[in-house]
């Protein structure tokens, strides 16, 4: 069971991942007009208010999955951490836990800020808490990935 | 919403730096959850405990500010006060680097 809620988590993540890097990119200041046609430029051309409830729903459930995971977590791989004293694996960890805190604390603020019509005035509040939620997200992904491969990561 | 998101982040940095904010303690090895410290019962996730105190205190408030001053605070807070918490927060945890 745990297996599969760590998979779901998982794949829940990499959608995540892949949504909100897209608007985030999208909000960027835009490059020259030769740019606007690079594999860059269409991989930010995208509708980004259309992006924002899924992203809001999956960010909610994608913590939601790893509140169920976290107990497993602190029993196996946190008490591995621990006996090997990887105190630095320990704290990205920590701070993965509180940025989704935070960020779940932010998804009304975005979501009110990426509400259509987009308000020209929230343009600047929806760039940066577009910006804030993907360094959240990039960051809970990287380290719950780091971590859950860490027994192979050590030396043998 | 714009000052759950307000407070939220700040109630819930509060909770971290306060270790015993935490309305509920849950204990993975003995599955158990209580409302106070039970050091017997191995580590505890607190991380549950501060969500919900942050939720707790951030929605009723959120509910009692009326509309019309919520939407005078100045938009940009809500980010600013999220990148005062990632702050806050890689300030507090950086006891794990040194």
């Amino acid at each position: 069971m745990i297996t599969i809620l760590l998979l779901v988590h998982g794949l829940l993540a990499v959608a995540l991942l892949g949504a909100i890097t897209h608007q985030a990119l999208s909000v960027a200041p835009s490059g020259t007009a030769a740019g606007r046609r690079s594999f860059f430029a269409r991989f930010r051309g995208v509708n980004g208010p259309a992006y924002a409830g899924p992203i809001v729903v999956m960010f909610v459930l994608t913590a939601v999955l790893g509140a169920f995971l976290y107990p497993q977590y602190r029993i196996d791989v946190r008490v591995l951490l621990e006996d090997t004293n990887s105190r630095s694996a320990n704290g990205i960890f920590e701070i993965k836990e509180h940025l989704i805190a935070v960020g779940l604390g932010a998804l009304p603020a975005y979501w009110i800020a990426w509400r259509t019509p987009l308000a020209p005035e929230s343009a600047s509040t929806r760039r940066y808490l577009t910006w804030i939620l993907a360094f959240f997200v990039w960051w809970a992904f990287l380290v719950g990935h780091l971590l859950n491969n860490f027994k192979g990561l050590l030396p043998h | 919403m714009k000052i759950f998101s307000l407070l939220f982040g700040a109630i819930y940095y509060a909770c971290v730096w306060q270790i015993d904010w935490a309305l509920v303690y849950y204990y993975p090895e003995t599955n158990k959850w209580y409302m106070t410290a039970h050091p017997d019962d191995g580590a505890a996730i607190l991380w549950y405990g501060w969500l919900a105190t942050a939720a707790l205190i951030s929605i009723p408030l959120a509910l009692l500010v009326p509309r019309r001053i919520a939407d005078r605070l100045w938009n940009d807070l809500s980010w600013v006060v999220a990148v005062g918490a990632i702050g806050a927060i890689f300030f507090h945890e950086s006891r794990w680097f040194v």
